[in-house]
């Protein structure tokens, strides 16, 4: 029988859902042109969600025979998703009117989609990660084609469902291998079962896993479709799925890896460093022959995938685990944050028809809309990590635990890649200040107040940056 | 040899071959009705492994719905079913070397399993599958979150297929 | 051996004998004259305008994709189907709640008005 406490593990998570399905039947009911509502009711739904999900701070356990888990980094992994979710909704509400977009289903894919993530935070068997997989991917194909028939957005939802499709093929093998090793999808089954299992088929099984999950979260080489997609899908997506889908591969990551397969440390761990150096290099290397921004911020995301996986190569060695993971999730809430106020800023000069993305658009803002550019000045410094922004403290943290985990050469290609992405960062700066123009811009209460949060939390929170960093400190991974 | 090994190989033959047709054939209709041949191939396969559930899915969703949707999808988006373009490109020795190097890779790893040349077991005549399946999707210790979340992710396709494919506003 | 299935098979060699047999003496004992007229596709009727291959309705394709999901939950069910009299009121109310979950997609698909042809 089921008892209670397996129910109060994913309470927040079956909320959010139950809120979705009936949203989805109350929006019939909605007018056309009133789908704000369904806006504020979808917002309102993740704000209760968040609360509970706060309210789960502190507790420990796992339901549904060690299917999911409730941990400190289930918890704060699932309020960076349902932030993440509330910044989203925020960004579109105005955005998808503005665009011609309004649709009630825009919300509902939205909140199944976070409903995904948030599984995959909490997802302690192999069955449940994938089918949380296809939950939060199948509602962003559907968003990132969402400005159909606009032929863009049509090419970005057929590409991010091939290749989305075509990962979640070797995210399934390499489940069917580590099943065929040890016997069990579990997690807690697997680190059992490992001693006694053929190491050669684990390993490939849980590379196929890495090489499946790397394509969500836009690892190079896995990277291919990530300018396209996040081009050719309406800005607001963009925004929400560079933030929500990296946060939960991420944390399905490290939740698999650090959990089931600490003994493959030594052999992975050079395959995570050589992935996190290819992938800041050439994101950031790319990156500077850009001149859309929405191209330049999808290489920039690229670059920071980099930046994550760095805190991910440890995972096999118990002793600096705590910190590069409690590193990786304060990383993840920065970079969620700035990439929420920069998209917030490119929605903001984004005009019909695609217009007022190139970089050229942005002369002359620094002149006429001096707290726009202030803003994104924050932000593109932030992305750099340069004071005083939030990007700096997580680089910071990140760099101190790669190095604490005897990777020094990873640390340096960082840093390095950190320089060279310094060039087409303060470019857009640069035009924004030095070059004439007259760009324009729209203004939306609740765009100018996510873009204004983002801004606030990026300063603020770098100023005193120790209450974050101690709540991920102790956001630890529950172990089998 | 014994008989279900002869069974499996015409089957495995049959299956290999048809799948081979999907890809070389050049009208569009053909290749989603060797495509059909091939599932039922793999149908059978399940039933020689005594996968009898398996089976009959496999035949209901991948020939009865999937199959006819890729029939749909020919018909209604191409005029001309012949394609007349090459079906070979420059990459093509490439493309079938690595696909010999996954083989022989995946082959090696298959047969270095222990589980490789393991003999499977005749199952009991009265082994009640379907039951036992059905009562690990719906208890708690086994796979009752699964079946609940796979709900959700049809509900989430459907709406997702539906905005797709809607024409009228 | 599986001997279940051996009916199965049986049934489909027959399935397939019949009318390849029925085709074969068809070929076989008939006389083969042929003109023109015997040879357009229907012999006493209209003649046919433009090919036979032609565009389908979008509709249809609607139609198979709400169908496709709705057969994928007739799987999940039907082994909870089978088993419904011994396990008790705890799985029978899972089972109602997987199926309220896709009511509310059929509800959206009809509101929509998915489900009209036009």
């Amino acid at each position: 029988m089921m008892s209670f406490s397996d129910f109060t593990t994913i309470l927040p998570l079956v909320v959010l859902t139950a809120w979705a399905c009936v949203l989805l039947l109350v929006d019939l009911l909605i007018p056309r042109n009133r789908k704000g509502i369904t806006a504020l009711f979808s917002a309102l739904g993740l704000a209760l969600t968040l609360g509970l999900t706060i309210a789960q701070l502190g507790r420990q356990g796992s339901g549904f025979n060690d299917m999911v888990v409730l941990d400190g980094f289930s918890v704060f992994v699932n309020a960076l998703l349902l932030v993440s979710g509330l910044l989203g909704v925020a960004l579109a509400y105005g955005y998808v009117k503005r665009m011609g977009l309004e649709r009630g289903e825009y919300y509902t894919l939205l909140l199944f989609s976070v409903a995904g993530m948030m599984l995959m935070a909490q997802a302690a068997d192999l069955i449940v990660v994938f089918l949380a997989l296809e939950l939060l991917s199948i509602p962003l194909y559907i968003l990132a084609a969402f400005a159909r028939p606009k032929v863009e957005s049509e090419e970005a939802g057929l590409k991010y469902f091939l290749l989305g499709a075509f990962s979640a093929g070797f995210v399934v093998y390499g489940i069917a291998l580590v099943y065929g090793a040890t016997g069990t999808t579990a997690l807690s089954g697997i680190v059992a079962a490992i001693p006694s299992s053929s190491t050669l088929m684990l390993t490939i099984g849980a590379a196929l896993i890495l090489v499946g999950l790397g394509f969500k979260i836009a690892a190079v080489p896995f990277h291919m479709w990530t300018p396209d997609v996040y081009q050719g899908a309406p800005s607001a997506v963009t925004a929400f799925m560079a933030a929500g889908a990296k946060v939960a591969g991420f944390s399905a990551l490290l939740r698999i890896f650090a959990t089931a397969f600490p003994s493959l440390g030594s052999s992975m761990s050079d395959v995570l460093w050589a992935l996190a150096a290819l992938t800041m290099i050439v994101g950031n290397l790319i990156a500077i022959s850009q001149s859309d921004i929405k191209r330049l911020l999808a290489y920039s995301s690229i670059a920071h995938a980099g930046y994550i996986l760095m805190a991910f190569v440890p995972f096999g060695n118990p002793d600096v685990r705590a910190v590069s993971v409690a590193a990786g999730l304060f990383y993840l809430v920065s970079y969620a944050i700035t990439n929420f106020g920069a998209w917030g800023v490119v929605i903001a000069l984004e005009k019909a028809e695609g217009r007022g993305l190139a970089l050229d658009d942005y002369a002359g803002l620094g002149r006429k809309y001096p707290a726009l550019a202030a803003a994104m000045t924050i932000f593109m410094l932030s992305l750099i990590g340069l004071p005083p922004t939030l990007g700096l403290v997580g680089k910071f943290y990140l760099f101190r635990a790669v190095i604490a985990g005897g990777y020094v050469g990873l640390a340096v290609i960082g840093v390095l890649t950190s320089l060279i992405s310094a060039y087409y960062y303060l470019r857009v700066v640069v035009i924004m200040y030095m070059r004439e123009g007259e760009p324009t811009t729209t203004s939306e209460p609740y765009l100018n107040m996510t873009t204004a949060f983002a801004a606030l939390v990026t300063v603020i929170v770098s100023l005193v940056p120790a209450p974050l960093f101690a709540w991920a400190s102790s956001a630890v991974l529950k172990l089998f | 040899m014994t008989i279900s090994q002869i069974i499996f190989l015409v089957v495995a033959g049959f299956t290999l071959a048809s799948a081979l047709m999907v890809v070389t054939t050049r009208n569009l209709i053909h290749a989603a009705l060797f495509l059909v041949a091939t599932l039922f191939g793999v149908a059978v396969v399940y039933a020689i492994l005594q996968a009898g559930f398996l089976a009959v899915v496999q035949v209901v969703i991948y020939i009865g719905a999937i199959a006819i949707l890729f029939i749909f999808a020919v018909m209604l988006t191409r005029r001309d079913m012949r394609d007349r373009g090459p079906q070979m490109n420059r990459m093509q020795w490439i493309g079938a070397l690595l696909a010999l190097l996954i083989f022989i890779g995946l082959s090696f790893l298959l047969s270095s399993w222990d589980g490789y040349s393991a003999v499977a077991q005749e199952m009991p005549a009265d082994f009640d599958t379907m039951g036992r399946l059905g009562e690990a999707l719906v208890s708690p210790d086994a796979y009752l979150l699964p079946f609940e979340v796979a709900s959700v992710l049809l509900l989430a396709a459907l709406v997702g297929a539906v905005y797709v494919a809607y024409t009228r506003r | 051996m599986n001997n279940e299935w051996l009916f199965v098979a049986f049934f489909i060699v027959i399935g397939a004998l019949v009318p390849i047999a029925a085709i074969s003496v068809a070929w076989l004992v008939s006389p083969k004259k042929s003109n023109p007229i015997k040879q357009s596709t229907y012999e006493c009727g209209i003649e046919t305008v433009g090919e036979s291959w032609v565009q389908f309705k979008a509709q249809y394709y609607i139609f198979a994709l709400v169908f496709l999901v709705f057969d994928v939950e007739t799987v999940f069910l039907f082994p909870w189907a089978v088993k419904i009299g011994q396990l008790g009121l705890f799985a029978v109310v899972e089972g109602i709640i997987f199926i309220g979950i896709l009511i509310a997609g059929l509800v959206y698909t009809w509101r929509k008005g998915m489900l009209e042809w036009s």
